[in-house]
């Protein structure tokens, strides 16, 4: 039962989970290869290196011989020949055979017959498991022989790779004998690089092989793991971004239709209103008008004026109870019911996010004068909300009347010992002095098209949790707004 | 028909609206009949009387604009007069392309309403005469023969006597019998009231 919102999540974010899937594989594939490729970069490199060195060391073994062959030391003297071993680790002991002797060894006669044909070194008695092999060089007077040790024909000192933990296997191969310079790991799976090269000597072509295996486990997990959350932390991010201007898309949507649904509601009752008032006063005009023409007839109808002034005063009263019907109908809950603390700073921010859109729209440029200790005060949270909007709009569309480099928006929030204060004040044309009486008066307006009943909400709103809202001239120019609350703490 | 007292058609669904306002409308000595139901107003009033009718716009069931489109509909030249409590701009235009007289709001003051209905009045006894007089001279034109017709059309064209018998191929002494005979035909008791009431005859079966 648990796998179903799991499931529905799945489906809403699919696109997003099968991006994340696709760039994580690619990223971490990527990466992959490029490990594989410095991998094999580097064992290409310890392999040439190992090639290089061992084909060195065995055309020394060539060069011993020439010598010997060009200086052909005499048997009987010193036999400098033998001192050799000391000189080359590798070189185990030296045999010679002079004119008509005999090699003790027939395999070293082959060998020299050999040598002779093809005028180089050649090998004999090759034991590669035994690291063990001969060298033979057929010269005149004298043919000599190396007995060589191939261990210690590596040159570890300068050898490119630790020859116990490093993972490449290198071996020496030659007449599928196999002589091991470093076991290396060689497992299964993963992925393997080969090497094979002769080395550079006609008289030991011995085949250098190196391999290396990869295992799964020289994947760099890590990095690829890290490639992965940061993948999906950025998705993850960019799709809580997009929602979050998803949500303020709509909810500035919502607050639009808000505004035109309480405009309609408010045309709707002002033309109910109209109707129900004027039936009663055209019947009381007309009445007392139709009176007041029976009474100047000559001579004057007096028991039809009287009437008519009967009815008259019926529909008078007919008019008021409209009027308190239609009162009792709009009033609203008392605010003073809900009251709760409210930071002004969050209200006016909160204000001025929603209406960034048309502050933007008009080029208008806000100012926002707070202290940084919060100023809580006693509202009802929607009222206020409705009075900071009221007067922001207020100020906006009074903005719209000059030049756009004049529009400046000013909103301070202050607090004293008892009120928090809020006042938003324009720079627009201002209150004309004949309308400052007047501003909050039920249907009274300077906009064309406008109700008239804004700001005097506003005041209504504000009276009722105990607040005043008032209106005064700001200088240079423009109208200032001070709404004024009870301090939460007070 | 009693074409000298004019009566008025008060069409509003509250009583005292109607009667205070045909109170009102009786002062000044015109007949006034009430109607609280629109659909019983068109099914009942008198469309030959003379006079004038004042029609709600906010009524119950019909609005008042539609029973301003169905009179004109069904040929009522009677003309309306549209009151409303709350009036807008697309309203009063709406009704006066319908064909509405006057558009008053409520609360109507008693001498705009008085003068708008002696107004509509008086036109539409004015419209009635004149439509009387035109189906009376069509009926004096229709007995006039072809030929008398060819001369009145000239006559009404300007050509003297010699004119129209060199166009009509007859001699002047035959056109003078037919303008005789048409000016007695059409009761016509000089050339410029032949013209005035029967030029746009000519026209219209010139064409």
């Amino acid at each position: 039962m648990h796998n179903a919102p799991m499931f529905d999540w799945a489906r809403r974010y699919r696109l997003w989970i099968a991006a994340g899937l696709v760039a994580s594989a690619l990223g971490a594939a990527g990466l992959a290869r490029l490990q594989l490729a410095q991998l094999r970069d580097a064992f290409e490199t310890d392999a040439r290196i190992a090639h290089r060195l061992l084909s060195q060391r065995v055309v020394q073994h060539d060069a011993v011989l020439a010598t010997l062959a060009l200086l052909q030391p005499q048997a009987e003297s010193s036999a400098p020949e033998q001192r050799l071993t000391a000189l080359y680790p590798q070189i185990l002991g030296v045999q010679r055979r002079d004119r008509e002797a005999d090699w003790a060894d027939a395999r070293l006669a082959v060998a020299e017959t050999l040598s002779r044909a093809v005028r180089r070194p050649a090998l004999a008695g090759l034991d590669l498991a035994g690291a063990r092999y001969q060298l033979v060089l057929a010269a005149e007077p004298t043919s000599f022989a190396l007995q060589m040790d191939l261990r210690t024909t590596v040159p570890w000192s300068e050898w490119p790779m630790a020859p116990d933990t490093s993972p490449v296997r290198v071996t020496l191969e030659h007449d599928s004998q196999s002589f091991v310079v470093q076991p290396g790991r060689i497992g299964a799976g993963g992925w393997r690089f080969d090497f094979h090269k002769h080395l550079a000597s006609g008289s030991q072509p011995f085949d250098v092989v190196a391999q290396r295996q990869v295992g799964w486990g020289e994947l760099p997990w890590g990095r690829m793991a890290a490639w992965t959350l940061a993948v999906a932390g950025l998705l993850a991010g960019a799709c809580v971004l997009l929602r979050q201007r998803e949500e303020r898309r709509r909810a500035e949507e919502l607050l639009r239709l808000g505004q035109v649904a309480r405009l309609n509601t408010l045309g709707e009752l002002a033309a109910g209103m109209a109707h129900e008032v004027n039936q009663p006063l055209t019947a009381l005009l007309a009445s007392t008008q139709a009176a007041g023409r029976l009474l100047a007839e000559d001579p004057p109808d007096l028991d039809m004026a009287r009437n008519a002034m009967t009815v008259a005063a019926q529909q008078a009263r007919r008019a008021a109870d409209v009027v308190g019907r239609l009162r009792r109908a709009v009033q609203r809950p008392d605010p003073a019911a809900q009251l709760q603390a409210v930071v002004l700073q969050d209200a006016v921010n909160n204000a001025l996010y929603l209406l960034a859109p048309e502050l933007q729209r008009r080029q208008v440029a806000s100012q926002v004068d707070a202290p940084v200790t919060p100023v809580s005060v006693l509202a009802e949270p929607v009222a206020l909300e409705q009075i900071i909007h009221n007067l922001l709009m207020n100020a906006l569309q009074a903005l719209e009347q000059v030049p756009a480099a004049e529009r400046k928006l000013l909103i301070t929030v202050a607090g004293d010992a008892l009120h928090g204060t809020l006042s938003v004040a324009d720079t627009g044309p201002g209150i004309a002095p004949d309308v400052l009486p007047r501003l909050f008066e039920p249907f009274f307006t300077t906009r064309t098209g406008g109700l008239g009943l804004g700001l005097n909400l506003c005041e209504t709103l504000a009276g009722g949790m105990g607040g005043q809202l008032t209106a005064a001239h700001h200088t240079p120019r423009g109208a200032a707004f001070r709404l004024s609350l009870p301090l939460a703490s007070a | 028909m009693n074409t000298l007292s004019p009566l008025i058609h008060l069409i509003d669904d509250d009583e005292a609206v109607r009667s205070s306002l045909a109170l009102l409308i009786s002062t000044v000595g015109l007949r006034v009949q009430a109607w609280a139901d629109p659909l019983a107003f068109m099914a009942g009033f008198d469309r030959q009387g003379i006079g004038a009718i004042v029609l709600d716009v906010r009524m119950p069931g019909i609005s008042g604009l539609s029973v301003l489109d169905q009179l004109v509909a069904q040929g009522v030249d009677q003309p309306v007069i549209m009151l409303t409590g709350h009036g807008t701009v697309e309203m009063c235009r709406r009704a006066f392309k319908s064909g509405a007289a006057e558009f008053l709001e409520k609360p109507v003051d008693d001498e705009a309403l008085l003068e708008a209905l002696q107004n509509a009045v008086r036109a539409h006894v004015k419209s009635r005469e004149r439509h009387q007089a035109d189906r009376a001279a069509r009926e004096r034109y229709a007995q006039l023969s072809a030929r008398e017709r060819e001369v009145l059309g000239l006559i009404v064209a300007g050509l003297t006597n010699k004119e129209i018998g060199r166009a009509l191929d007859v001699s002047p002494r035959t056109v003078e019998t037919h303008r005789a005979n048409l000016f007695a035909k059409l009761q016509a008791e000089s050339l410029a009231q032949l013209i005035r009431g029967y030029a746009v005859l000519v026209d219209e079966s010139a064409q």
